[in-house]
């Protein structure tokens, strides 16, 4: 038997896109994966397609304004981004918010990442070809959104926080469809953590797959849970604990295997978590004073602020120069650290497992959307509008 | 019975295409009922035909346009034709001939080669890549589908439908005497038409429509309707081979209705398999099973 030289060539590569419209994403990136068959061998990214300025909307609004600007970052996580905002401005202002509103923050905080997790769990699923999994979680996250809809009257931008405090307070029949909501969702969450262990077929696509070490985890800076399901215990409610995360002490969720079932199984485990962290703030919920008194102007400074988003740790720095609107507002979420791993993950992967991989970071891309431009030695140069809107076409094309 | 009329309103053609999106929408609504959903209304696959068909339908560059435009035609003749031998609510069937229980399977395999080639002959990445994956699926599922069939027409000892059936009806269920044969025969049928967890060739968030990506309009809708018809026929070869036959018409339809039930159940239980898990499913154990089913009938036949 011959052996036929055409059998031993490379089979045809070709470049699939995904994005920056694409089924798999719900938001705008565009990944460029080069396939060897099924196989891939290489994977770019280009970001910036849902850039909205908002870093350069908030200097020209006052610091009351930017509450409202900032909690409209995300879609999903509204609570941290204006609770990191208001934890950097009362750094700044030297005030510190009293102990029930810094309670009812984080509750509102848990419930915002359990029912981001929820989210993720049916996105998640819905990639694997999951879509029972998917209208389950999606069903039972319902319940949170409800619970922010009785709390504050809305379901995404709840505008709890304010400067100095929170404006809304938890009534007695608030705290009662809170615990039991809490009830119900560990429930469900038992059930899909039996789910994702033991589910045989759902196994199949999650588990040894894009498996990251503790070590790559460390080198790539990835955060949240998909540093945790690495065995990299990040936690900024543990490592800086702000607000009420002071009093009570949170139990990092660890898992050492590093893989796609590992960041499903951190993720359920962290719901337990968050209903445990609301139990105790419920049972010890201080009485008093929802706002402290804020000075007039806020005081010439600069600080960061860093809180614990469902997906990891987000930045914010906060620049002062005593006027009425700040000088400068640097954010960093935690999408931006964690998306590059998954360039590295996909490749060798089949085809079909990188929506999954690319998913299992939680990415959230209009969030981390920023235009840069590195000024060169002696270029101050500063663009003009017109400039600005032929730099952004071109980018599109 | 006047021969056009069979052909064009019952069983075949007209009717056939009613039941076909019946079907669909039976499916449809159990799936979103399971899933917690509200789910279509019953007219509603019937308007989704309507509409493509009244659409523009947009043929891509780079293609070959007889072929893209005569593939969906091909597809659905394909599968109308092979309804020809198969015994549609219970009545006898419009043509019996020897053999035709090969052309009935071959037939409804010519839908899945359209399938792949109207991903294939496009210059779209996630078509092509999605016609790639068809034909990986055609070569996994097709032995152990045909083995399937094959048992009750060794237990009978004819190829042909009619005689088949026939003998199923005044025997034991086959279900019962050849179980293994039953479940690789339902399992292959979802692998035939796509059905998930067998729904990698058209993956939305990998491929999105997989080989159907660049198809809108008319194309999309004959291919809509093929796959329905094709499984109706595939539930209609199913529950006559393996559910005792057709002599009773109505106990016939509750029969394939129960199957169809069975199917789309399957189908809300499982996460979505990979290209190459579903060749290797089919490989390790789907041909193995109808492999030693076969022997054991050969077997039992030796010794009967």
């Amino acid at each position: 038997m011959t052996t036929h030289p055409d059998s031993a060539a490379t089979p045809k590569r070709f470049t699939i896109p995904i994005g920056p419209q694409h089924p798999a994403l719900k938001e705008p990136g565009f990944f460029e994966f080069t396939v060897e068959g099924e196989t891939v061998i290489g994977a770019t990214l280009r970001l910036g397609y849902a850039h909205r300025g908002i870093e350069k909307a908030v200097v020209s609004r006052t610091w009351v304004q930017n509450l409202y600007l900032l909690e409209r970052v995300c879609g999903i996580c509204s609570h941290i981004h204006s609770l990191a905002y208001c934890l950097g401005v009362e750094k700044l202002a030297g005030v510190t918010p009293p102990p029930r509103a810094q309670a009812i923050r984080v509750l509102i905080a848990e419930l915002e990442r359990m029912h981001s997790h929820l989210l993720w769990l049916g996105v998640a699923a819905h990639d694997a070809g999951f879509e029972t999994l998917f209208m389950y979680s999606w069903r039972d996250r319902e319940t949170i959104l409800d619970l922010f809809e009785q709390i504050s009257g809305n379901r995404v931008n709840h505008s709890i926080n304010t400067l100095g405090g929170v404006k809304f307070d938890l009534t007695a029949e608030q705290i009662v469809s809170v615990l039991k909501a809490v009830e119900l969702m560990e429930e469900r969450a038992r059930y899909y953590l039996d789910l994702v262990r033991n589910d045989p077929m759902l196994g199949q696509r999650i588990r040894g797959i894009g498996t990251m070490s503790a070590a790559e985890a460390h080198r790539m800076g990835v955060v949240g849970p998909t540093a945790r399901a690495s065995g990299v215990g990040r936690d900024l409610r543990v490592e800086a604990p702000y607000a009420a995360y002071t009093a009570i002490p949170v139990v990092v969720m660890l898992e050492t295997d590093g893989d796609l079932q590992a960041r499903f199984i951190v993720r359920i485990r962290e719901m337990f978590e968050s209903c445990r962290i609301i139990r105790v703030l419920l049972d010890h919920l201080p009485e008093g004073d929802l706002q402290a008194r804020m000075p007039r102007r806020i005081p010439e400074g600069e600080t960061i602020a860093r809180v614990e988003a469902p997906r990891g740790e987000l930045f914010y720095f906060i620049k002062s120069n005593g006027a009425d609107m700040p000088e400068r507002i640097k954010l960093r979420t935690p999408t931006l650290c964690n998306l590059g791993s998954v360039l590295a993950l996909c490749i060798g992967r089949q085809l079909a497992d990188i929506p999954m991989l690319l998913i299992g970071t939680d990415p959230c891309f209009s969030c981390n959307d920023r235009a840069v431009v590195i000024h060169q030695a002696g270029n101050r140069e500063k663009w003009t509008w017109e400039q600005f809107r032929r730099y952004g076409n071109e980018a599109l094309r | 019975m006047n021969a056009l009329g069979t052909l064009l309103l019952f069983p075949g053609g007209l009717a056939l295409l009613l039941v076909a999106l019946l079907a669909e929408w039976i499916s449809r609504k159990l799936l979103a009922r399971l899933q917690n959903r509200v789910g279509p209304r019953w007219f509603q696959p019937l308007a989704d035909t309507v509409k493509l068909l009244a659409k523009e339908e947009v043929i891509p560059e780079g293609v070959h346009r007889i072929l893209f435009e005569f593939l969906p035609v091909l597809s659905l003749a394909a599968v109308l034709t092979a309804a020809l031998a198969v015994p549609l609510f219970g009545v006898v069937p419009a043509t019996s001939y020897a053999g035709d229980l090969i052309v009935t399977v071959y037939l409804l395999s010519l839908l899945t080669l359209c399938t792949s080639l109207a991903g294939l002959i496009t210059d779209d990445h996630y078509a092509a890549l999605g016609g790639l994956r068809v034909l990986s699926q055609l070569f996994s599922y097709e032995a152990p589908f045909l083995l399937a069939l094959l048992g009750p027409a060794v237990a009978a000892e004819s190829w042909q439908i009619t005689r088949i059936t026939a003998h199923a009806g005044s025997n034991v269920w086959m279900l019962f005497t050849q179980p293994v044969g039953f479940v690789v025969a339902v399992i292959g049928l979802m692998g035939k038409l796509e059905l998930s967890p067998f729904d990698a060739p058209e993956a939305h968030t990998e491929i999105v429509a997989g080989s159907l990506t660049e198809y809108s309009g008319r194309g999309l809708a004959l291919f809509r309707l093929s796959r329905n018809v094709a499984l109706v026929v595939g539930l209609t070869l199913v529950a006559a081979l393996y559910l005792g036959g057709v002599s009773d018409p109505l106990a016939f339809a509750v029969k394939t209705l129960a199957l169809l039930l069975v199917i789309t159940t399957v189908q809300a239980l499982f996460a979505r398999l990979r290209i190459d898990q579903t060749i290797g499913l089919w490989w390790h154990y789907g041909v193995l099973l109808a492999l030693g089913q076969w022997f054991l009938i050969l077997i039992g036949k030796g010794a009967a």
